[in-house]
């Protein structure tokens, strides 16, 4: 365990998951958080989606770290993590056609994503392959287990459901239980947000 | 090798292999793309019949309620409806619903110009030729959020029960007024306006004016319908 806690690879996942989470610690990637985490299932294909893309830049970028020439690396990133949304894209409209009419525009904002491209320039650009897989996967994890929490409790205030099934049963709406209006609106995703990164501040801090 | 040799030399390269990847990907999916996008149509014009439910639906479901009620014809300017090998290149596609031995209602499909580019959907008129049934929209570019509520389910409901004549039985075509102006306007014409989008004024607009042009264009259909409830005589 010593060893493990140690290695690299180690802390690239645990500073993603949680001790730099890309939207509770670094702040980054809100807009398409407050955006698809109305309904549950929209915001898990979207960390799906964000999820392949980091990944996959990360190996790329890393794999051409030392042919990538210093002026134009920007322009290639952005290159790289463009295919790999269009691609994300492309394969959702053939396969889950409805949840991709859901997410319309919020996809192919994925490379706009600032959580993407701070890894490709900060990490697979120094790192090796494997480690920089790892980490993309981690920082995908780390963005989609927000996004999931944040998804998961708006659902379930705004709309009573949960996966699209109705989850409140009918006896409380009959003794005068009402769906939370706000929480389906974005200003009701800004409030989650903020109480999810209150929780892991004061988490982190009682760790101390 | 100078530097910025270097450089270009691997964009171009760059280039090649993600645009072979996105063609190869583009080409490999499409035929399965263009399935999804005609079931999505289809079920957009059973959503405005009010043929099926809101939410998800399996496709074949679709399938199947549209093959059975769903007649897909062309009209031409007498508003007689004619089969997709007799139809003049000016005719114009209608659907018709036909259940229990009578035609219950006919769909048109709006093409209309919107904020930031086309709104694509379909309009649903009851079989008396100037009831709206439903509307629905399938495909646009408005911004999400003002615009972009137009596929809402709330906005599209508004449409229900309105009518695109007026009370003397004059074509006035259907209005999107300002939001929450509705009940400002007098009792009489209030059948002929929907509650509109806060926020999304420009939207309305553009969509109150293909409204307008494409039932103006329907309207020999809508005058067959008015005078005799099985309208569109001539399909098979």
């Amino acid at each position: 365990m010593g060893l493990l806690a140690k290695s690299q690879t180690y802390r690239a996942i645990s500073e993603a998951l949680w001790q730099n989470n890309p939207i509770s610690k670094q702040i980054l990637g809100i807009c398409s958080a407050l955006a698809v985490t109305v309904q549950l299932n929209t915001a898990i294909v979207m960390s799906l989606a964000l999820t392949f893309v980091v990944a996959f830049s990360n190996l790329t970028i890393s794999l051409l770290r030392h042919q990538i020439p210093r002026n134009i690396r920007i322009i290639v990133e952005v290159a790289v993590i463009a295919t790999l949304v269009i691609l994300a894209d492309e394969f959702l409209r053939a396969f889950m056609f409805d949840i991709s009419k859901q997410l319309s525009v919020f996809v192919g904002l994925i490379i706009t994503n600032c959580i993407v491209m701070g890894r490709a320039e900060t990490f697979a650009m120094g790192n090796p392959p494997w480690r920089s897989f790892v980490d993309g996967v981690a920082n995908g994890v780390g963005y989609g287990s927000i996004l999931i929490g944040v998804a998961f409790f708006r659902e379930l205030f705004g709309s009573g459901k949960l996966l699209g099934f109705s989850v409140i049963p009918a006896s409380f709406y009959e003794a005068g239980y009402q769906d939370m209006g706000l929480m389906v609106l974005a200003p009701g995703a800004f409030i989650m947000i903020g109480l999810f990164v209150w929780l892991e501040h004061a988490l982190l801090k009682e760790k101390k | 090798m100078s530097g910025s040799m270097k450089s270009i030399l691997f964009a171009t390269v760059l280039c090649v292999v993600c645009s072979l990847l996105l063609t190869a990907a583009s080409t490999g999916l499409q035929t399965r793309q263009q399935i999804n996008a005609e079931v999505d149509r289809r079920k957009n014009i059973l959503l405005a019949l009010g043929a099926v439910e809101e939410g998800r639906v399996a496709a074949e479901r679709v399938q199947e309620l549209y093959d059975t009620y769903v007649q897909s014809l062309w009209v031409d300017g007498s508003g007689r409806c004619v089969d997709a090998d007799a139809r003049q290149p000016e005719d114009l596609p209608v659907f018709i619903y036909e259940r229990d031995g009578a035609v219950q209602a006919y769909v048109v499909p709006i093409d209309s110009k919107g904020l930031w580019g086309r709104i694509n959907g379909y309009l649903a008129l009851e079989n008396d030729g100037s009831t709206i049934r439903g509307f629905t929209v399938y495909q646009h570019q408005e911004t999400p959020g003002l615009g972009g509520e137009i596929e809402s389910r709330w906005f599209r409901q508004n449409f229900e029960g309105k009518q695109i004549v007026d009370a003397d039985g004059n074509f006035v075509s259907i209005q999107i007024a300002k939001a929450g102006m509705v009940d400002t306007l007098p009792a009489e014409r209030r059948d002929n306006y929907v509650d509109g989008i806060s926020g999304a004024t420009l939207t309305g607009k553009f969509l109150n004016e293909g409204m307008r042009e494409t039932l103006k264009r329907y309207e020999p259909v809508a005058i067959q319908f008015r005078q005799d409830r099985s309208g569109c005589p001539g399909g098979s």
